[in-house]
């Protein structure tokens, strides 16, 4: 009897076991494949909807909206800041605030290092905006609309074409013959889907990588053209706009003017009233052929997050600490000899007017100046163009598209002078309340070019240009240095961050 | 720590007393009913003597004092606890009892219990009874010290601060490595263990090795630690009530400078200012004499004249330095002395059908920082029921709500103990939002504590439901549901009057809001195979789903209301979409025991678990362990050996998995945000469908043994080995991304385990019995795939122990010029800080550590003590790099830093003080040993016997403390330490650890309390 009883038990057992076990190992992967509130997994760029979000995520990042991580804020902070310091002297120019801002001070001091913060984050996030891009470019075809589909795939590769650019000026040499085989940086073309295919990048020659932002940049333009303005978008107009910069960087005067010509001629953009006019604007100014977009939320950052344009430049409490500390004396034409690449301001030039009265309850709707005194260093000015982390960041301007025309054109007729280089030389010099100068004002075309590299020098201030114009100056055999240095040196090029070249020797 | 050892031994061996004389009680033991009950077994509380009732119910003893504590047990009875009132006679009635389905004197170990005797694998469980009562709000923190093998440290002294707990060492480097626990059944992801009352807790089990907690599977790789709520058993309803009032302290105060100090170091900073200007002048000396000349009210010092020198011109002091007449003590202004209360009201009883236990306890505790405080409110129901003679139902609940006043982050300006750095001869002005009168740019963290509101809150409930179905005599079947919710809320608000609230104030809302579901069914079959052996068969199956919400916002306004009220589109209005967290385990597990004669035990146990965290292929892991036991004191042949009356040798063998905390990283994940105003999509991370589990594999062999009845202990080694390390590992950034998770690495942990108890003395009056416990545990990072991964001065360095202090070594001041001096890696040393290599110099985590208990009885009075001690440690006070380095950034420093190097001829202790230093150069200058061994808790208490005249059934009152005494080398505050940054994310955290960051020391409790039953 008691055997039986065991195996009685033992049946049932068996049974309701069998019976849990089933439910449990036969139906788990339904139970397993789950997903969480927020987030969106797997091969999701399918639809429209969702391609052109992940553009927008694109441009999020292309921004540098602060993300509370870690940083890289490109065309919405870092690719101005970096290539600005690295001109300024420091102390004599700039005075920066190294307790608030350490991971900048590499950059004045001309002396980067390889494990520098801001190198890393910008190129870490600079390839994650490629790696979107390359992603909404794979998988193009889900945007049913053939309109939307020109569209997304216009603005995708226009992302591609700028960065890449932008990243080849920053951590590759000046486009040259003698550089055009250089190593540059890693083109990524393809999208990563799996870690098992991230492998050592294989670094590209600063011709290969010219190659690959004019093929974009053309495919971009031809793409966007019929969507006008496109929103704040990037359009056709900020696709030639890097044309132009890049033509000038490959010293193509002739294709620079075609493309600057391309911009002015459309009559879509018009320079602001002012100079100030042009800055601290809560849309798109009549200028802005492109900008980046900020609201009080997103942003790229200030005292909150500790970070970004505004915490760098503006001092005005609750702003931030007013990192890029200005020494006064620097911007004045006085001691231009001892400030080759500072602005040299004179007379009436709105660019170079100061708001000295201001205290720690100065609001930015106070500001009426191009400089104010600096809130919490007094002896300093701070920059009034980025005061406030609600404004959009002006990526590229009307007075750039109109210097840059009136560059090539002269760089293309020299030595005669044709007289549009004189007249776009004008519009920028009265709308800052300096005075109309006449063909007779200038001995020779050489005046007329130092009176272009100055207007540069005054108008792009702040704004992260004269590196690169010196680059390309040197190249073309034009005076330019820093510190006594020529711009072409290797200690003007970013490196390539250790905690990329550290994951190469162990694959 | 050798002194260390000398003092317990000391304190073991200085307490002993005789006692003599006897009296005899005689009375009758009756029911409910007034009917007489025999066999009633009674024994004296923890002295000898016992009786046993006879068929009148009549029993006679013989006792000393006629105080003692009678204890009733018998068969259908419940147990009760007599007091004697010196009185000859004493009639005694019991109440009926059903037996429970768990042994009270078994041990639980996850869907079932067992007894000690049969147990194989490594439990540890904590008598919840000889707790201390201090006002510990955190279940953690009682353990400290109680156990082998569980490694308990406090992360700071702030109320309602996170404690690290390791049961046999960390396995993870990227996951938690705290213990899983269980409370009622419900494995718990809301981290409320620490919200538990204490009070209500009947039981706690620490499973340590892979045998035992394999039943658990996945996550049990770090021990478990169970929790069983105290619940009703049939009788009448007894009330119980206690109420506690303690006071709360600061530890000690480190010896800062005096004002005179602070304003000498003003001067040189001054002077040293200008360059070689003055340089020649500069010793201490002429500090002192130009500081007695500044001392006469005049700001122009003639140099000239004072030191008989035409070289030196006349020098005008700033204006700043003519207000440096304070004499603040800042430490007086942020230490504070905090009173705390805690009132507990319990009633339980009931019949066959029902019987309850239910709780309400209110905690509200001052910490020993300003603004620190804490509150807390405690309610449970627990109701068992027998609803057929087949069919039991069981329910457990738990409600927590507290409100925690926080403070700031340690490292955060505004932290109250920031204040130590600020000049001693500086003041504020509460009128000017205590900013400092001269050192204005500096924070006074009274204007952040005055301005501001930082508040967290804690809404939860732990809940269990179980059916337990008794199919036949030896077949039961369970089933379960239970629920883990919690609700986070986090406000601050800082004012415009504080740094970070700018001009116009700025406000914070973050909430979370955590749901954990637990569903469990199993049969456990006991199957009677014949008269010597014992089998048990435990088979079944489990779902767990946890998801998490979270919320968070943020504006520029001063107000947590009109945040709350802001429209998610308002352009002020930051508010991030956090993506959720889901994650869902679907188990099946099973557990054979088998044991013959009592004397040959093996037990096989092996789970499956599936997790939603892993691809298709890698979704399943199979953890089994096996252990067996063999008790040798049941052979023949150990009958002889007379004064071993127990012994038993174990072994164990399993394999635990463990999980990576992220979701879903086999796949690429998107999640939403915003650009301008538009919705945008961002990438995650990048799929890795090889990802699986991490897995610890643990063996283990241990020893129990027992000399007669009043010697026991155990002794146990383990070696813990996880492979397939899940951690971060740097890819190539042109992904995109800087990490991806991989299984690379291996870590491992070994220890020995010894414990042992004594009851040294057992007179009718008089008991004193000692606990004794030891663990030693052993670290190493094996293989890290050639990475190293670095966070401030802790390092996972292969090789070495995880965490190691990875940092340049200090080798002194060079006496020429005063500068400070590194190891150069080469033999030599080297002012030049970046050329001096990092270098392992020592070991966060505790070579040894453990606790001895003492507990004396004396007639009602009882007094327990228990020191706790680790030993081994090292600890960086990175609050050294700011508090005491040479006059850094002219801050405050520790009255020793006045011996930094002034002259040439000095051989200085401390380097020159350089006034444009801003680097703090972290180095073995701020490295301390943090051994030490403190007396944790005393408790004096008295059973009053008076009060069962009163018609109560008992009454204690008792005083006592906590961390009274403290014996350690280490420099700041307290030993007890390890600052956790929130910003180091898990991996961070895991990396960086034994750091004290001017972080709050745990307090100097002194208590009172009375506890009776109605």
């Amino acid at each position: 009897m008691r055997t039986l009883a065991i195996k009685n038990n033992f049946s049932v057992l068996r049974n309701v076991t069998l019976s849990l076990l089933s439910v449990v190992i036969f139906s788990c992967d339904s139970l397993l494949d789950v997903d969480a509130e927020g987030t969106i997994s797997g091969d999701v760029l399918t639809s429209e909807a969702i391609i052109q979000q992940s553009l927008l995520g694109a441009y999020y990042s292309l921004g540098g909206i602060n993300d509370g991580s870690d940083g890289g804020e490109l065309l919405g902070g870092d690719f101005k800041v970096i290539p600005e310091l690295l001109v300024r002297q420091q102390s004599l120019e700039v005075v920066w605030d190294d307790v608030n801002s350490p991971t900048y001070a590499n950059f004045l001091d001309k002396d980067i290092l390889l494990t520098n913060l801001e190198v890393e984050s910008n190129w870490r996030r600079a390839y994650e905006v490629i790696n979107t891009v390359n992603d909404i470019l794979e998988n193009i075809a889900g945007v049913e609309d053939a309109t939307q589909r020109k569209r997304i795939e216009g603005e995708a590769r226009a992302i591609r074409g700028l960065l890449y650019f932008e990243m080849a000026r920053l951590w590759a040499p000046q486009y040259s013959d003698a550089t055009f085989n250089s190593l540059a940086i890693p083109l990524i073309t393809q999208p990563f889907k799996s870690i098992s295919e991230i492998k050592r990048p294989e670094i590209s020659t600063v011709g290969e990588v010219y190659a690959l932002v004019e093929e974009d940049l053309l495919a971009a333009s031809e793409a966007l053209q019929e969507f006008g303005q496109n929103g704040v978008y990037l359009n056709y107009y900020a696709c030639q706009a890097y044309l132009m910069r890049m033509s000038m960087h490959k010293l193509d005067f002739a294709n620079a003017q075609i493309y600057a010509e391309n911009i002015i001629n459309s009559g879509v953009f018009a320079l602001a009233t002012t100079p100030l006019a042009a800055f601290n604007n809560t849309s798109n100014s009549s200028e802005d052929v492109f900008a980046i977009q900020q609201t009080l939320a997103n942003n790229t950052g200030d005292i909150t997050s500790g970070s970004g344009l505004t915490y760098l430049y503006s001092s005005i409490s609750g702003k931030g600490p007013g990192s890029f500390r200005v020494q006064g004396i620097s911007l004045g034409a006085s001691l231009a000899d001892f400030y080759p690449n500072a602005p040299a301001f004179a007379g009436a030039d709105i660019r170079g007017s100061v708001d000295s009265v201001t205290s720690e309850t100065t609001t930015v709707l106070d500001l009426t100046k191009a400089f104010y005194r600096h809130v919490t260093s007094t002896f300093t000015l701070s920059l009034n163009k980025y005061s406030s982390a609600d404004y959009v960041i002006p990526v590229i301007r009307m007075a750039e598209v109109y210097l840059t025309r009136g560059e090539a054109l002269l760089e293309l007729t020299f030595p005669d002078v044709n007289e549009v280089v004189i007249a776009d030389l004008n519009r920028i010099r009265v709308r800052a309340g300096l005075p109309e100068l006449v063909a007779a004002d200038f001995g020779d075309a050489g005046q007329v070019r130092d009176t272009l590299v100055l207007e540069r020098r005054r108008e792009f201030y702040g704004e992260g240009l004269l590196l690169h114009d010196l680059k390309r100056w040197s190249a073309r055999g034009w005076p330019a240095a820093i510190n006594g240095s020529d711009p072409l040196f290797r200690k003007f090029i970013l490196p390539y961050p250790q905690a990329e070249t550290d994951t190469w020797s162990t694959d | 720590m050798e002194k260390i050892t000398a003092v317990i031994l000391a304190l073991a061996l200085s307490l002993f007393a005789y006692a003599q004389d006897n009296i005899i009680v005689t009375g009758i033991v009756t029911n409910d009913e007034g009917e007489p009950v025999m066999g009633v077994n009674i024994t004296v509380q923890d002295l000898e003597g016992s009786a046993i009732t006879a068929e009148d119910g009549s029993f006679s003893i013989t006792l000393f004092s006629g105080f003692e504590t009678l204890i009733l047990k018998g068969r259908g009875i419940a147990t009760r606890k007599y007091y004697l009132t010196g009185a000859s006679e004493a009639n005694i009635s019991v109440e009926k009892q059903k037996e429970k389905s768990n042994n009270a004197e078994g041990l639980s170990v996850g869907f079932g219990s067992q007894t000690r005797e049969a147990n194989t694998s490594s439990i540890s469980s904590i008598d919840t009874e000889s707790i201390s009562p201090a006002p510990l709000i955190n279940l953690e923190q009682s353990n400290q010290g109680m156990t082998t093998g569980m490694f308990v440290q406090n992360s700071s002294g702030k109320l309602g601060g996170a404690t690290t707990v390791r049961v046999r060492g960390g396995s993870t480097l990227s996951g938690s490595n705290q213990p899983l626990y269980v409370v009622d059944g419900v494995p718990l992801v809301s981290q409320n263990q620490s919200n538990i009352n204490p009070s209500n807790i009947a039981s706690i089990e620490i499973l340590k090795d892979a045998s035992a907690a394999a039943i658990y599977g996945s996550r049990a790789a770090n021990g478990v630690v169970i929790i069983t709520t105290k619940s009703g058993s049939e009788s009448k309803m007894a009330i119980d009530v206690d109420y506690q009032f303690s006071v709360n302290q600061g530890p000690k105060q480190l010896d800062l400078y005096t004002p005179k100090e602070y304003n000498i170091q003003f001067i040189e900073q001054t002077l040293r200012t200008l360059g070689n200007l003055y340089e020649p002048l500069l010793n201490r000396e002429n500090l002192e004499v130009i500081y007695e000349e500044l001392e006469q009210g005049n700001l122009e010092v003639d140099f000239f004249k004072l030191f008989d020198d035409p070289t030196y011109q006349n020098f005008t002091f700033p204006n700043a330095y003519g207000n440096l007449d304070q004499d603040t003590d800042w430490q007086d202004e942020v230490f504070q002395t905090g009173a705390s209360n805690r009132i507990n009201l319990s009633a339980q009883g009931g019949e066959e059908f029902l019987s309850y236990f239910a709780s309400a306890s209110y905690t509200s505790q001052e910490g020993i920082l300003i603004g620190n405080k804490f509150e807390r409110f405690n309610g449970t129901l627990s109701l068992n029921s027998q609803i057929s003679k087949k069919l039991k139902a069981s329910l457990n609940l738990n409600y927590i709500y507290s409100k925690d006043y926080r403070l700031l982050d340690d490292q955060d300006l505004g932290s109250p103990l920031q204040a130590i750095v600020l000049p001693a001869s500086d003041g504020y002005d509460p009128a000017d939002n205590y900013n400092l009168i001269v050192r204005s740019l500096e924070y006074n963290p009274l204007t952040e504590i005055n301005f501001s509101d930082n508040l967290g809150f804690n809404n939860s409930v732990i809940g269990n439901l179980g059916l337990t179905y008794d199919i036949l005599d030896n077949l039961q079947f369970d089933l379960t549901g239970g629920v883990d919710f919690s609700e986070l809320r986090d406000e601050i608000r800082q004012g415009p009057e504080t740094r970070s609230g700018g001009t116009t104030g700025r406000s914070q809302l973050g909430t979370t809001n955590l749901k954990n579901y637990i569903f469990n069914s199993y049969f456990t079959y006991k199957p009677t195979v014949n008269e010597s052996s014992d089998l048990s068969i435990v088979l079944g199956a489990s779902y767990q789903k946890s998801s998490s919400t979270a919320s968070y916002r943020l504006a520029n306004i001063n107000s947590i209301s009109e945040l709350e009220n802001l429209e998610s589109d308002d352009p002020s209005l930051l508010d991030p979409s956090i993506p959720g967290g889901l994650s869902v385990f679907v188990s099946s597990f099973g557990r054979i025991n088998y044991a013959f004669q009592n004397k040959y035990l093996i037990q096989v146990s092996g789970r499956v678990d599936g997790s939603s965290k892993f691809g298709l292929d890698n979704r399943y892991g199979f953890f089994p362990a096996v252990s067996a036991g063999w008790v040798l004191t049941e052979e023949d042949f150990m009958s002889s050996v007379g004064i071993l009356s127990f012994l038993k040798v174990k072994g164990s063998y399993g394999l635990i998995g463990n999980i990576p905390t992220e979701d879903f990283l086999y796949r690429r994940n998107y999640y939403p945000l915003n650009y301008g105003s538009e919705q945008a999509l961002r990438l995650q991370n990048l799929e890795n469908p090889d990802l699986k589990w991490e897995t610890t594999a643990q063996i283990g062999v241990g020893v129990e043994f027992a000399f007669g009845e009043r010697i026991s202990g155990a002794v146990d080694f383990y070696q813990k080995n996880t492979t397939d390390l899940l951690f971060p590992v740097p890819v190539s950034l042109t992904s995109g991304f800087a990490s991806a998770f991989k299984n690379v690495g291996e870590m491992q942990n070994q220890g020995l385990e010894f414990n042992i108890s004594t009851v040294n003395i057992r007179k009718p009056n008089f008991t004193w019995s000692t606990d004794f416990n030891i663990s030693t545990n052993e670290s190493q990072v094996v293989n890290l795939n050639n990475e190293r991964l670095i966070v401030g001065v802790n390092a996972f360095i292969e090789g070495e122990a995880p965490g190691s202090f990875y940092m340049r070594k200090f080798v002194g001041v060079n006496p020429r010029n005063g500068d400070q001096l590194w190891d150069d890696g080469a033999g030599g040393t080297t002012n030049d800080y970046e050329s001096a290599p990092r270098q392992i110099v020592g070991n966060p985590n505790p070579k040894f550590f453990g606790g001895l208990i003492n507990n004396l009885s004396y007639k009602n009075f009882n007094l327990s003590f228990m020191f706790q001690y680790v030993g081994g440690q090292d600890i960086y006070w990175a609050t050294g790099e700011f508090l005491a380095n040479s006059g850094i950034l002219n801050l405050n420093q520790l009255a020793t830093q006045s011996d930094r190097w002034y002259a040439e001829v000095d051989v200085a202790t401390y380097p020159v003080l350089d006034p444009a230093q801003e680097n703090t150069f972290a180095s073995t200058r701020w490295l301390q040993d943090g051994s030490y061994i403190r007396l944790k808790s005393l408790t004096v208490s008295y059973d009053v016997p008076a009060a069962v005249g009163w018609g109560l059934t008992y009454m204690n009152v008792y005083i006592g403390g906590s961390n009274l005494l403290t014996f350690t080398k280490y420099l700041g505050y307290d030993p007890d330490v390890n600052y956790i940054d929130p910003l180091d994310g898990v991996v961070g955290q895991n990396i960086s650890r034994g750091i004290d960051n001017f972080t709050a020391p745990q307090p100097k409790i002194f208590m009172a309390g009375i506890k009776i039953g109605l």
